[in-house]
């Protein structure tokens, strides 16, 4: 079962018995039960026939055969409904285990990998994945067990009996072996290609939600209809595709060992005419191989069901496996607030984004990041979280790089307003105190200097209100602030702001910036703007072109020496007059 | 309109197996002649496996017991040919049903897609898109795994039951009575278990979809929880989701896999009686060993099917849970049909006659609006964050309908507009831009037929036109620019950029810019100012800003706060209010 990665070379091996090496236990169980509850349905024709004896021969007592049947049939059903109970709970057990993995990995991933990964087939991994699996569990496990015992057991008897016939009628089960290793290798591709369909398939739907209020704008239902249906009929082919190898593969099984059948009775009936075999030894061979036949079949239908799990665990398996970056750092020191960038470069694929980018931001300043758009201006700030690593260069804290700082306490002390809102369907108290650590106190401070306070008490339920999902039923300017509470609520030593002024408006801007120098006075800030205006007095202004930085400076050193920054001071000239007299 | 899925199903209800039938029979529509192919394939396929047996015994006691070998191969002839029967019965059964449950599969999910597709802004704004997702691809399959493996065992069983049972009462009706005793017993329980079963199944498939809403909206959202350090918290919210999902599992496995032990034990039982009662009946004189012995083994022929219908009928339970989840989404209407056209009399592009809007919650956004906008002219319209500009907008595009009162679209009741018609008009920039994973040529014609089968070189040509080449040249790779919905390789900027494109060269009458340039520098702004003073003159604009270079050149600027919507005289007006005017967000 070993397959290649074709991304890494390096060799991968996914074998869902191993994946079961942890459950043995349960799995024992579960087979102990298999094998009880079967074998007890033996007994019961067992029951029947000495008691058809004993009654013609006159000693049938009624109460012991029911009383004996009865406990039979009893301990049946006790094992039977055991065995299923067993079943479920190993198989729902893998499930969760195997989810929980799954995500304990991916919570150690970074960010770059999930943006890798896709989200959406995580999604499938986490939940169709893990289902064939558990189905494998469920349901092949215990069936494939003792199909196998049958299979062993019934084909010693037969060569027991005469192994001339019973070679000639085992010659079957490699028949069948080879069949189904052909086959299975053909549709584990199939499963795997069924899965890539369902990817799209959430792909284009989580597309279409997200875009519902574009698409509705733009009437094109229809389109996204089409894209859909691209994607069903992809599933749909894929599923005829295995649906036509399955439907061969049972009728052909069923037919090899009904041939097997007819080996009997032509070989064993001219065994039997020639006298070299007893026409007892005929009626026996018949009735095992009935015995044989059945686990055949069973293990012919199970594959499915296995194809399915194996190409599911290969998927998972994948992701599991994969390489996570260890985190280096050893530093929990608390931040001064110095920041250090040098020479750093950052590219994805060709795409140059950031140029030997260099600057130093002392602790306690203001830094503001200006430039146009596609400038790698977020990317810079991401850079400072540790959401995107240099390609070269080197970013420090406190004149150590960024990497021995354990992140953990990193991104305590580092607070980052992304651009794009991201609420949680959550309550609000949650979205703020979003980090483990926050106390009250510092929720309060953070409301309050992010001008919630009359937001937050107009709702019924304050704080406890749940926002929905998407943050649908709040303004942009209302989410930009909750995700300036979020970040200050860890009472950051430095706080990342990306286009924070974009959203808000004016009167609310000055105020929460003002409150932020009051209530955070000893904040190292660091701001990408659009906006002149609201920089004039910072320490540095950083002019971020293509990203590489043309110009540092004061806005007076800047007005002096930059004509680009000079051109986008014009370019907000005209209404600057209005807002100096506010 | 309260739109949310909540699930709580027809679990109340008590389902005959009439009734649990007669709801699927419907996507078995336009399946007539599989649905018959695949029963007489089943048929011919138990037949064959009947008389193979019986073919075997006729040869052992006329062929093999009297030494005549030609006899034997005559017959194994005859047996190799019903084989090779049962061989192409079962392929065509199991091809047809397959196919049956695929094309099922199929066209549910394009049922509920489309629904998707025809449920207003509002449903979406309601419903967790993890949910969604697994009810179009989740309980979907549940149904298809009925349909292309249970169901024709599940009509065959049944009708092996039906003949062995008759079969049975023709041979000793008392004692055929007594032995189908037990399965009155079991249908009894069957009835009462059913619907525990079918709730236990709908909880397990809905805490399936809402640990996916889960995982859905951690993974969209990753970059806030790695920077906020709260990967412990993904990992906790996700194991809460996946240990109610695997309770809830658990007790549906458990609840599901009682059939099967309660129809074997029915099974004994009924051997147990038919052993009592036929020795009691032999003793009496009325029957003999040979018959009893018979007998028994018909009980067999009876109970192993219903054994079989056991572990069906937990999947049928299955089944109906999932469908319920679906059926919940099919029944939804949205309450934003087209109503019939009639003239209103309004001498402005879009008037607001006595608008209200309050959104679900109760929150009253809008009061008694009276606004008119003027074709050819601009309007911006400026406030606190949260005072309702989008929600203005919102309207003005119909994404969702005033709970009281009338949006005038030229002349015409803005809901009397068909969906083609009121896109052509209106173009929306809306505030956070919405990119399809693709290319940027794919996005600027997202939604747009007439340039659609356009070569890049024409497309350059329209877009030279509407004088946004200098925009595209932004991007390196032009118009094969790769974009991806989730994923910060192009700028939020960038996708304003791309999303501007998109609304202008459409040409609609009515454009409306909900902060469509706030993360747009103002040099490139400046930029867009001009594009947007090229358009045609009768082109409406509406401006959604805080930033005041953005609505300088504004006919009109409407202050929005606190339900109202107040013209202001002028630039120094709307700056007094919107400055130092009363503020209640």
């Amino acid at each position: 079962m070993a397959a290649r990665n074709p991304k890494t070379g390096k060799p991968t091996e996914a074998s869902l018995f191993g994946l079961l090496k942890p459950y043995a236990f349960l799995i024992s169980l579960l087979v102990l039960m298999t094998i009880l509850s079967n074998g007890l349905n033996l007994a019961v024709p067992q029951i029947v026939a000495s008691a058809v004896d004993s009654f013609t021969k006159g000693n049938f007592v009624l109460t012991t055969v029911i009383i004996e049947f009865f406990l039979v049939a009893l301990s049946i059903f006790i094992f039977t409904y055991l065995q299923n109970i067993v079943q479920t709970y190993a198989s729902e057990r893998v499930a969760r285990d195997l989810r929980t993995d799954l995500a304990a990995k991916i919570s150690v991933q970074d960010y770059a990998y999930i943006q890798r990964a896709n989200p959406a087939k995580l999604l499938t991994n986490l939940t169709s994945d893990v289902d064939a699996i558990k189905s494998f569990v469920a349901q092949a496990i215990a069936s494939i067990i003792s199909s196998a015992f049958l299979i062993i057991g019934a084909s010693v008897l037969l060569l027991l009996i005469n192994w001339r016939l019973a070679l000639a009628v085992l010659i079957t089960v490699p028949l069948i072996a080879t069949v189904f290793y052909i086959v299975l290798g053909k549709v584990r591709k199939l499963f795997r290609k069924q899965q890539e369909a369902i990817d799209w398939l959430n792909k284009v739907i989580n597309e279409s939600i997200l875009g519902s209020a574009l698409i509705r704008l733009l009437n094109s239902q229809q389109y996204e209809y089409q894209k859909f249906l691209a994607a069903n009929t992809e599933a749909k082919n894929i599923g005829f595709s295995i649906l036509r190898l399955f439907a061969s593969l049972i009728p052909v099984i069923t037919f090899v060992t009904n041939f097997a059948t007819l080996t009997i009775l032509t070989l064993g009936g001219h065994f039997v005419i020639t006298g070299s075999m007893s026409l007892g030894d005929f009626t026996a061979f018949n009735s095992y191989l009935a015995i044989l036949i059945f686990p055949i079949l069973i293990i012919g239908f199970m594959s499915n069901v296995i194809a399915q799990a194996q190409a599911s665990y290969q998927r998972i398996f994948e992701v599991i496996k994969a390489e996570h970056r260890k985190d280096t750092g050893h530093l929990t020191a608390k931040l001064h607030g110095d920041i250090e960038v040098k020479n750093v470069f950052v590219t994805f694929g060709e795409k140059m984004a950031l140029k030997d980018v260099s600057f130093t931001a002392k602790a306690k300043t203001k830094t503001a990041i200006i430039g146009p758009t596609a400038a790698g201006k977020t990317q810079l700030l991401y850079l400072l979280t540790g959401l995107l690593e240099p390609t070269s260069g080197l970013v420090e804290y406190d004149h150590k790089p960024i990497d021995q700082y354990v992140k953990q306490s990193l991104h305590q002390q580092v607070g980052f307003v992304f651009q794009d809102s991201i609420i949680f369907n959550l309550t609000l108290r949650e979205n703020i105190a979003f980090s483990n650590t926050v106390k009250d106190k510092d929720i309060e401070k953070a409301i309050d200097t992010a001008e919630l306070r009359d937001f937050i008490e107009a709702f019924p339920q304050k704080l406890d209100t749940v926002v929905s999902e998407r943050g649908t039923s709040l303004s942009g300017g209302q989410k930009q602030r909750i995700m300036l509470a979020r970040a200050l609520a860890l009472n950051p030593k430095i706080l990342l702001l990306d286009d924070f002024t974009a959203r808000v408006d004016t009167q609310t801007e000055q105020k929460v910036l003002k409150n932020v120098q009051k209530n955070y006075p000893d904040i190292t800030l660091v701001s990408v703007t659009q906006k002149i205006s609201s920089i004039e007095h910072y320490d540095q202004i950083i002019l971020l072109m293509e990203g590489e930085i043309l110009a540092i400076g004061t806005h007076h050193e800047l007005m002096q020496k930059s004509p680009e920054y000079v051109q986008i001071f014009n370019s907000q000239q005209s209404t600057n007059n209005y807002e100096l007299h506010s | 309109m309260n739109y949310t899925l909540n699930s709580s199903g027809l679990s109340g209800e008590k389902v005959t197996l009439g009734m649990a039938l007669k709801r699927l029979v419907p996507f078995l529509a336009g399946e007539k002649k599989n649905v018959i192919v695949a029963f007489t394939a089943i048929i011919v396929n138990s037949s064959s496996n009947l008389l193979g047996p019986i073919i075997i015994g006729f040869t052992v006691d006329h062929y093999i017991q009297t030494k005549d070998f030609n006899g034997v191969l005559m017959y194994s002839a005859l047996l190799l040919c019903i084989y090779a029967a049962g061989l192409v019965a079962s392929y065509i059964q199991t091809i047809t049903m397959g196919g049956v449950g695929r094309r099922v599969l199929f066209n549910l999910r394009n049922a509920v897609f489309t629904k998707l597709q025809e449920l207003p802004v509002a449903f979406f704004n309601q419903n967790k898109a993890g949910d969604l997702i697994s009810r179009i691809n989740n309980d979907t399959d549940k149904l298809n795994q009925f349909f292309a493996q249970a169901l024709m065992q599940f009509v065959g069983n049944f009708f092996l039951i039906l003949g062995a049972g008759m079969f049975l009462l023709t041979l000793n009706i008392r004692l055929g009575g007594a032995a189908l005793l037990p399965a009155l017993g079991v249908l009894i329980a069957t009835q009462l278990l059913s619907a525990w079963v079918k709730r236990k199944n709908l909880e397990s498939l809905q805490s399936l979809g809402g640990m996916s809403a889960e995982i859905q909206e951690s993974l969209e959202n990753f970059k806030v929880i790695v920077a906020f350090n709260r990967l412990d918290y993904f990992r906790k919210k996700f194991n809460e989701a996946n240990e109610k999902n695997y309770t809830a599992s658990v007790g549906a496995g458990v609840a599901s896999n009682i059939f099967v032990p309660i129809y074997g034990l029915a099974s004994n039982i009924a051997q147990l009686i038919v052993l009592s009662f036929g020795i009691y009946l032999i003793s009496a004189g009325n029957f003999t060993i040979g018959l009893l012995i018979g007998f028994l083994l018909y009980v067999n022929s009876f109970y192993n099917p219903l054994r079989q219908l056991g572990s069906l009928w937990a999947s049928l339970q299955l089944a109906l849970a999932a469908l319920d989840r679906i059926s919940e989404v099919l029944a939804l209407k949205s309450n934003m049909v087209v109503i019939p056209s009639h003239h209103v009399k309004s001498e402005f592009l879009m008037e607001f006659k006595n608008v209200t809007f309050g959104y679900p919650n109760g929150k009253i956004v809008l009061k008694n609006i009276e606004l008119g906008f003027k074709k050819g002219h601009t309007y911006a319209l400026v406030g606190p964050t949260g005072g309702g500009k989008t929600t203005t907008a919102s309207l003005m595009a119909r994404l969702y309908d005033p709970t009281e009162g009338t949006v005038v679209l030229d002349g015409k009741d803005i809901r009397s507009y068909d969906p083609a018609e009121r896109a052509k008009k209106i173009g929306f920039i809306l505030q956070e831009p919405f990119l399809f994973t693709g290319t940027l040529r794919e996005n600027i014609l997202y939604g747009n037929a007439k340039y659609l089968h356009y070569t890049n070189e024409e497309l350059r040509e329209i877009l030279e036109q509407h004088s946004l080449s200098k925009l595209l040249a932004r991007f390196e790779q032009g118009l094969d620019t790769k974009i991806a919905t989730s994923g910060d390789a192009i700028s939020l900027g960038q996708k304003q950029l791309i999303a501007f494109i998109r609304a202008v060269i459409r040409e609609p009458e009515m454009l409306i810019l909900d902060e469509a340039t706030a993360n747009i520098d103002t040099v490139t702004e400046q930029l867009l100012d001009e594009i947007l003073n090229k358009l045609p003159k009768q082109t409406t604009k509406i401006i959604i800003a805080h930033r005041l270079n953005t609505i300088n050149n504004a006919d009109q600027i409407c202050f929005v706060n606190a339900g109202e919507i107040t013209p202001a005289g002028s630039m120094e007006h709307a700056l007094e209010l919107l400055l130092h005017g009363k503020r209640k967000s």
